[in-house]
């Protein structure tokens, strides 16, 4: 009796310890794919034998890439890397709910106290990462371990582009990769049909007045500006008018958006929704798709999104650049993400820089546009011959977005614990403001000191 | 040998005990614990706030507004996925003749349909500017408003996207609980002329009613957790918190604001005001249900 009693006993232990053992393996990763390549990359015995025979280095890249939005070029740029390296095997894991998703199973997996090599980070999240997450410049590692390319980034790199991964206070936390900006999708069968020119309005009195007629003439909208949940195209909207999003006084960052500029700014933004009803305030998918249809004139809202406006719309379709406040200078902020380097072993970090500098190189950069239609980070792909310049003839649209770069400024990520909690009273205030239940000047004051509380 | 055969049954039941435990019990002792704590899930510190966390949840307007839109779902589910299941299945067991197959599949169908694909497609057959019902409606005048940006309404149609997924699984049930009424029952009563209503109201909800308690629990505990879907998909809770409920919110706190402790809080607080309507339940409800055996 007692020995078949210690049978069951073992029997039930082994079951708990698997159930166990599962949830430890599973709870990090959200899919089946990336808890595959989870258990292949971090368990050390399978992965001993490979790195024995090839001597190669296997690091991680975590990207957000999924089928649909560039991940077979991730794939196929990996495999390309791959097969060119003697020292380096890269591993790509996707993550799936973009640059949150990632984010989420970053948090998870450095609560089990391992890492990936490199990884993908959203703007949004430049300072919760660097204040959260330990990571390593990529100078250091360039003056570590290839003292040769030490201007790598300054050669090829404009200033107010590297600057984009800089964090408030100071470090270079990564490099700008995918980099998209905003720009002014057209239907110029509709501009036209309310005789108006089909080149688009330059500044954002134009807009006004263009979306006024339209609604006129056409019975159509003028226009929608993009509203998913970050408030990326309304900084774009603000700052180009003057407003800064975040100022710094006395060391300290405050939010300053609910200055006169910034007030004026979605003052008109909300008149064209309320009072003239020439703009829509709707979701994002919901919005473009209102655009491709033909039912509004105007779509303001990444390059990102060039391949599909281009695909869907079946009428005359351009894109210029961001419109400019009359008189002022455009401030648009970068979208997509830049490249961290999370090895935590000076080896894994040798590797993570070995495969960056291969997709920097112009012709993974131009691969990378073309498979996702981002903009190129670095200079010097646009014009080259193995870069974009076929590509680019092609495909006029994107120039809307090449010829302003230069105004490209931060996509505004407010520091410390608080910054998350900041983007979401962003939000709340614009739904306050479009759907009307608060003038912009109050939410905007009410949100900038509720911010400024928190900060 | 007595001794043995009293301890085995126990040993049989340790293994799923302990996945209890494991997946459901401890959790939620974490989950109690991490109430009252201040922590973003990295931070190797976690700081003791006490009832921090809770004071916060009650003296935030938000909340408010969240617990009245998850009564207003509450409210919405019972009738699209409860009380409507439970006429149509009447009429399909007791009054309609022929085709009574066809209708069955067809009710039930859309609960093989992943709810993300429904909440997807759905955005787009409703999109209020460039949808086919917007065109349909534009067609006959009617301009369809912005529900997705509208209080209320946004509700409204979030509710009826999930009975897109929880429809006919209730009604297969019910209709389970409603054909087992006695067939005589209801002939003696047509015999005598008794009008539907009647049979309905005086022989068929009472007759069937274990089932019917048992879909009314499962429309509200698991409607609202269904609806989270079309909430994620569509609208992430906005415009402002208007489409936003308690277990939502427990999530936009974990995940989208990275405030365990909140989000810790707004479960417990959720827990019990579900525990609370499970007592109202029993105490007024069970009693008057009828039990065959």
């Amino acid at each position: 009796m007692r020995k078949s009693l210690r049978k069951l006993i073992v029997a039930f232990m082994t079951v708990s310890l698997f159930l166990v053992g599962c949830s430890n393996n599973v709870e990090p990763n959200n899919s089946a794919v990336s808890s595959l390549s989870n258990t292949s990359g971090q368990s050390s015995s399978p992965q001993q034998p490979v790195q024995a025979q090839a001597q190669k280095t296997v690091i991680e890249y975590w990207h957000v890439n999924a089928e649909t939005q560039g991940g077979l070029t991730v794939e196929e740029l990996v495999s390309t890397f791959n097969a060119q390296s003697d020292t380096v095997e890269v591993v790509a894991k996707y993550n799936p709910d973009m640059y949150k998703g990632l984010m989420q199973n970053l948090q998870a997996e450095a609560a089990a106290g391992r890492s990936p090599a490199v990884v993908q980070i959203g703007w949004a999240f430049l300072d919760y990462f660097s204040n959260n997450f330990s990571y390593v410049e990529p100078q250091t590692v360039i003056d570590t371990h290839f003292p040769e390319n030490k201007t790598f980034i300054s050669d090829n790199f404009l200033p107010n582009i590297a600057a984009l991964a800089e964090n408030s206070s100071g470090s270079q936390v990564g490099l700008p990769y995918s980099l998209s900006n905003p720009v002014l999708y057209i239907n110029k069968d509709l501009l036209r049909q309310a005789g108006l020119s089909d080149e688009g309005p330059k500044t954002w009195q134009e807009v006004q007045t263009f979306a006024k007629t339209i609604k006129e003439k056409t019975g159509k909208y003028g226009l929608y500006i993009q509203e998913p949940a970050d408030s990326w195209a309304q900084q774009a909207l603000i700052e180009s008018n003057g407003a800064k999003m975040v100022t710094v006084q006395d060391g300290k960052i405050q939010a300053s958006f609910a200055s006169n500029e910034g007030i004026e700014a979605y003052e008109t933004y909300a008149d064209m929704v309320l009072k003239d009803g020439s703009a829509l305030h709707l979701n994002w998918d919901e919005g473009v798709q209102s655009f491709v249809d033909g039912n509004v004139a105007m779509l303001y809202t990444t390059i990102a999104r060039r391949a599909m406006v281009q695909k869907s719309a079946n009428f005359d379709v351009g894109a210029v650049n961001s419109p400019a406040w009359e008189g002022k200078e455009r401030a648009l902020p970068s979208g997509g993400c830049f490249l961290a380097i999370t090895a935590m072993t000076e080896e894994d970090q040798k590797a993570a820089w070995e495969f960056e500098q291969f997709l920097y190189s112009v012709e993974s950069v131009a691969a990378w546009t073309i498979g996702t239609g981002y903009v190129p980070p670095r200079t010097g792909v646009s014009e080259a011959e193995n870069g974009l310049k076929s590509f680019l003839e092609e495909n006029k649209m994107m120039e809307a977005a090449t010829t302003q770069m230069q105004y490209m400024v931060p996509w505004t990520s407010f520091p410390g614990d608080a910054g998350l909690l900041a983007e979401q009273m962003l939000l709340d205030m614009r739904d306050e403001i479009l759907g009307g239940s608060k003038s912009a000047r109050d939410a905007m004051i009410e949100t900038q000191n509720k911010i400024n509380e928190l900060l | 040998m007595d001794k043995k055969r009293k301890i085995i049954p126990y040993l049989y039941l340790l293994p799923s005990l302990a996945a209890f435990i494991v997946f459901m019990f401890w959790p939620l002792i974490r989950t109690i614990y991490l109430s009252f704590f201040d922590w973003n899930m990295i931070k190797p510190v976690k700081e003791f706030v006490f009832l921090d966390n809770y004071i916060r949840i009650f003296t935030d307007p938000i909340t408010f507004k969240v617990i009245g839109n998850t009564f207003l779902y509450i409210g919405l589910l019972l009738i699209v996925n409860c009380a409507a299941p439970y006429v149509l299945s009447f009429i399909l067991s007791h009054v309609i003749k022929k085709g009574k197959v066809f209708y069955k599949s067809t009710f039930f169908l859309p609960s093989v349909i992943s709810l993300v694909v429904g909440s997807i497609l759905y955005t787009w057959i409703l999109n209020p500017i460039s949808g086919p019902v917007a065109i349909l409606a534009k067609g006959i005048g009617i301009t369809i408003p912005i529900w997705s940006k509208s209080q209320g309404l946004v509700i409204v149609v979030l509710s009826i996207i999930t009975s897109w997924k929880v429809f006919g699984y209730n009604f297969i049930v019910v209709l389970g609980g409603v054909s087992g009424v006695s067939q005589e029952a209801i002939e003696a009563a047509r015999l005598e002329n008794v009008p539907l209503r009647k049979i309905f109201f005086d022989i068929v909800l009472p007759m069937s009613s274990a089932t019917g308690v048992y879909v009314f629990i499962i429309t509200i505990v698991q409607g609202l957790q269904y609806v989270f879907t079309p909430i994620k998909v569509i609208t992430q809770g906005g415009p402002n918190y208007a489409s936003s409920n308690l277990i939502y919110q427990s999530y936009h706190e974990a995940f989208t604001l990275y405030r365990t402790g909140g989000a810790s809080a707004f479960s417990i607080i959720t827990m019990i005001l579900f525990i609370a309507l499970l007592l109202l339940e029993f105490r007024f409800v069970e009693k008057g249900v009828h039990y065959e055996s």
